[in-house]
């Protein structure tokens, strides 16, 4: 009988398996990894219904989307000409749009149902969105016989300059940032890439302690891989120092009208708000000058209006995330989200996406299904993310049931822009743009990095993946205050050394060693997933 | 060359923050009033009843307890002024008047604001914020920030006159400083300058750390005493040097390059003179903070300045100051982990020497210069590459004539 | 009919085969294999080897405008 009844069972636990998946500690995700490379041995087999749609909704569709959307973006099949072009004439796009699979892979490893899906789709959504803008850029670009006529209609921002700021000129124009997508884009694709511009930046003199960043935002000019899509150019000071200095630097090697709209410091000071949004003005008034093209109020209304609907909807997410168990999204696709789309801006596919997420994140509410059972801690990730380990929060899930709910960078834009009066429109617009992305809790007084503890309360967090971006000289300054914070409140809190970029300096191996470290001689916890706590991926994309 | 009668004197102001100048205008009631950047108008803390300091931690060599706080990869200075305030060096102060102008002194403020390091309880931090411009749009944000941050707040906590008839007895002073400064650093244009850079160096750093008034005899004298003195009969220096960078309020920084056979003649550096001790003008009509305002921001070469033209345009004037000042070469140091100049002396040592023929020395130093030794090397090859240059060029006329 | 019905056979056939195909594509990972093992590298060599532009060449000119609107 027993017999019979072990191969019945086996069967069964096969046939089980095979519907559902391994239940999460049997499933041995790091067997999956060719040594070294990040590569898989196979694919991981989420159950049949998972797999199928990983298969083909995932994988096959974004392979095709990625081959579709070239079409549509560069106007039809002259698009992939153009397209080929570009992957032969810049390492950025070379190197990481076709390996861009494996960045689903990564983090959306070891997701299940509704989670997955609604992931997957914020996915989906950025890898389209880039594909806009770089198919924009070269379609402009003079330096690979791209149209003169779009360049002239093409303007250039710091990927921190609000894609807001463009609006009255939506209908004629398209702005496109200089770095969103050969830099910031692509260090979470391929982490390699970005190397090569850090050291085109040491290599002219420049010490190695500057934030890496800014670093790799000059070195991609210094190693002329940028396109020449743009005839004027809007920057600003990222509300850092080093970004600041990138800016002479890039200055030198764009070598066009360039005008700088900073973002002031104290942005607290109601003093402050007005002297900011006439900056705004003056900068229409230079794009009107630059392009020949007269604002477009109304269209700068419509986009605004239609920008807060995004906003709202994130809103309703954040209430999801605070409240309850059932938030689909994992840590990794609501921070590069959140963060790309708050901005860039009005953009279709934001919509596109949201509505198909809403209805996820509403089904997950009604059914109560929750898509990350083994959650252990709740974590809110502070200050800013190694880019080249973004999906750090996949990997800690899988392997402790760490859960990251929310991160420092999804919630710094948290208002919606007035547009009853011209006044109140632009008063909000200057404030959106003091919020730059990274800055909102960095600069402009303490208080601000501080309220991690009313986000920690507001998001029932009950652990803080505090990053430590060595070279950001803003958060090396706040550091032991926040160790004496730490212990006074007794919260327990990872420190998560890296650099931005760079790789080099704390590799994605280190960064789990710190945080196995810490869950196994503090929390005391036990793996969920063992084979996840040492692999080698030092290789890997 | 003749030892300048009080020099030794400043040399000993220059040895804490809290010296005796500072000492016995404080029991005249006055307040000292701290700050870190040239963006805070000194000007305006110099007002009848209170007076600047600009914030130095002379000797101080390992800032330990502030690494703790701001970490090792912090610029080095900021670290310093945070261990002199937790080792309770700065509590003579009053009031701190700050600005975010860059990351780590910023950070060094927001301790202050945030901590009880200070022990005094009446001592507050206020903060301004400063332009990247100087537009119109600009100067008009600054004033306003000046006047509220920083005049309605010593009002309001001190009661100090921030009318305009002191705000101009308070310009008049300070214009005699910069005038007696500016007479004092021209002597450093002669053909053999009669005033090292290291003399020039505490002069000056002595005139931004002490009540004006108190120092003011001794500039008067000093600007009377240089009117006779004499160069030595034989030089000691080879090279003629502007120094540009970061903050250096370390006279010995200047000494060290000056024992390698150069002699500084230019200080475009934080903490420096170039630009600095520009009078300030306030023109018919127009109110003495919108003179300040405008002065503060149009005289600035701060490489925190954004708009292409200021971007670019320091560079020319970085040029016109070696002219002026007769250097045939330049240094540039940035201190380590300083980003602004980090960028500033990469672009300097590449355009510098490209396009207006100036030799350039880059480094990288550090705020007390404990590796004075590989500096040492770094001037010497300098000087001796700056010397053969000359030498060459000596020649090449010679055959062209 | 016969005709349409034999080329619907073959298209779904072939379909299905390409869909195992590429399936197996997919569970082997080799996309990523044949990307890391073999374009990558292709690519990057044709890279480090591209001629680029001198940036220390370029001009830099200080007599630029002032863009300034609110005067």
């Amino acid at each position: 009988m027993s017999e019979k009844t072990s191969v019945l069972n086996k069967a069964k636990k096969l046939a089980s398996d095979f519907w559902n998946g391994k239940p999460h500690e049997e499933r041995r995700l790091g067997d999956l990894y060719l040594d070294k490379t990040g590569l898989y041995k196979h694919r991981e087999w989420r159950g049949f219904k998972d797999t199928m749609y990983y298969f083909n909704m995932i994988w096959l569709y974004n392979y095709g989307h990625m081959v579709t959307d070239i079409m549509k973006y560069g106007g039809g099949l002259k698009g992939l000409p153009l397209f080929l072009k570009g992957v032969w004439r810049y390492r950025w796009l070379g190197q990481t749009y076709l390996p861009v699979m494996h960045w689903y892979d990564r983090g959306l490893e070891g997701m299940r149902g509704e989670g997955l899906r609604a992931s997957a789709w914020h996915y989906r959504a950025m890898t389209s969105e880039t594909i806009r803008q770089f198919m924009r850029m070269l379609a402009a670009d003079q330096k690979t016989g791209g149209s003169k006529e779009l360049y002239d209609r093409t303007p250039a921002h710091d990927e921190t300059v609000w894609g807001g700021i463009f609006y009255p000129w939506r209908d004629r124009m398209d702005d496109v940032p200089l770095q969103m997508i050969p830099y910031f884009v692509t260090c979470h694709v391929n982490n390699h890439v970005v190397l090569n511009y850090i050291d085109a930046a040491q290599s002219i003199g420049l010490p190695g302690d500057p934030c890496p960043m800014c670093q790799a935002e000059c070195g991609i000019f210094l190693q002329d891989d940028v396109p020449e899509y743009y005839p004027f150019v809007i920057t600003s000071n990222e509300a850092c120092d080093g970004s600041v200095g990138t800016s002479v630097i890039q200055d030198w090697m764009m070598d066009r009208p360039l005008f700088a709209m900073p973002q002031p410091m104290q942005f607290d000071d109601p003093l402050v708000q007005e002297h900011c949004a006439r900056e705004i003005e003056e900068c229409w008034k230079f794009i009107e000058e630059q392009s020949g093209m007269p604002m477009n109020m109304d269209e700068l209304k419509k986009h605004l209006e239609e920008q807060n609907e995004l906003q709202r909807f994130e809103w309703e997410k954040w209430d999801v995330a605070a409240n309850t168990d059932y938030y689909p999204i994992n840590g990794v696709a609501q921070a590069l989200y959140r963060i790309y789309q708050s901005q860039d801006g009005n953009r279709e596919i934001w919509h596109e996406t949201d509505k198909k997420v809403r209805k996820i994140l509403e089904k997950c509410v009604e059914k109560k299904i929750n898509s990350f059972p083994k959650t252990r801690h709740r974590v809110i990730a502070w200050s800013c993310a190694p880019l080249y380990y973004s999906h750090w929060c996949t990997w800690a899930y899988n392997c402790w049931g760490l859960n990251c709910i929310i991160n420092m960078d999804s919630l710094m834009f948290d208002m919606t822009i007035r547009t009853d009066t011209y006044e109140n429109m632009l008063m909000d617009m200057a404030l959106y743009h003091e919020w730059a992305p990274m800055r909102r809790m960095a600069v402009g007084g303490m208080h601000h990095i501080f309220e991690l503890w009313e986000n920690m309360e507001k998001f029932h967090c009950d652990m803080v993946m505090m990053y430590d971006q060595l070279q950001c000289k803003g958060m090396q300054g706040v550091h032991g205050l926040f160790e004496d914070e730490f212990r006074a409140r007794d919260i327990h809190a990872i420190w998560m050394p890296h650099a931005l970029p760079d790789k080099r300096t704390v590799s994605r191996s280190e960064i789990r060693g710190i945080i196995n470290d810490y869950m196994t001689t503090i929390m005391h916890e036990k793996p969920l997933d063992p084979t996840l706590l040492e692999f080698d991926d030092s290789e890997g994309w | 060359m003749r030892d300048l009668k009080h020099l030794i004197k400043m040399e000993d102001m220059l040895q804490q923050a809290n010296n005796e100048l500072v000492r016995e205008a404080q029991a005249e009631g006055r307040k000292a009033i701290g700050y870190t950047c040239y963006y805070m108008p000194e000007v305006l803390l110099d007002l009848p009843g209170c007076f600047a300091v600009r914030l130095r931690a002379p000797n101080c060599q390992t800032p330990t307890m502030a690494t703790y706080y701001m970490s090792g990869r912090t610029c080095h200075y900021g670290r310093s002024l945070m261990e002199r305030a937790l080792e309770g060096g700065f509590n003579f102060l009053d009031a701190q008047m700050a600005t975010e102008t860059c990351t780590v002194t910023c950070r060094f403020q927001e301790h202050l604001q945030r901590m009880d390091i200070i022990q005094n309880p009446n001592f507050f931090v206020e903060f301004s914020d400063v332009p990247f411009k100087k537009t119109e749009n600009s100067v008009l944000h600054y004033k306003k920030q000046l006047q509220a941050h920083v005049l309605d707040k010593l009002h309001e906590k001190f009661g100090i006159d921030t009318s305009d008839e002191a705000l101009l007895k308070a310009i008049e002073q300070h214009n005699e400083v910069c005038r007696l400064v500016t007479e004092i650093g021209n002597y450093r244009k002669l053909p053999v300058p009669t005033i090292t850079g290291y003399e020039f160096a505490v002069i000056m750093l002595t005139t931004l750390t002490c009540p004006k008034d108190k120092i003011l005899p001794m500039l008067r004298e000093t600007a009377e005493e240089m009117k006779t003195r004499q160069p030595d009969l034989k030089p000691t220096w080879k090279i003629k040097v502007a120094v540009a960078g970061a903050e250096n309020d370390d006279p010995d920084f200047i000494k060290l390059i000056e024992s390698c056979g150069a002699i500084v003649v230019a200080d475009r550096y934080c903490y420096g003179s170039l630009p600095g001790r520009e009078e300030i003008i306030v023109n018919e009509g127009q109110t003495p903070l919108d003179a300040i305002a405008r002065h503060y921001l149009n005289t600035s070469c701060c490489p925190r300045f954004m708009p292409q033209d200021l971007m670019r345009g320091r560079k020319q004037y970085l040029a016109d100051v070696c002219r002026e000042y007769n250097a045939d070469g330049l240094i540039v140091e940035s201190n380590k982990f300083c980003e602004y100049w980090s960028y500033e002396r990469t672009i300097d040592a590449l355009i510098m020497p490209r396009d207006f023929d100036i030799p350039t020395c880059s480094i990288e130093k550090e705020y007390i210069n404990s590796a004075s030794g590989q500096l040492r090397t770094r001037f010497q090859a300098f000087v001796e590459s700056v010397e053969l240059k000359k030498l060459h060029d000596h020649a090449a006329k010679k055959a062209e004539s | 009919m016969k005709n349409v019905l034999k080329a619907l056979k073959i298209l779904f056939l072939a379909c299905t085969g390409l869909y195992l195909v590429l399936f197996l594509v997919y569970w082997f990972d080799l996309d990523g294999k044949a990307l890391f093992y073999g374009v990558e590298p292709f690519l990057k060599n044709h890279y480090d080897k591209m001629k680029r532009k001198d940036p220390l060449e370029v001009v830099y000119k200080t007599d630029t405008p002032n863009y300034e609107y609110n005067k």
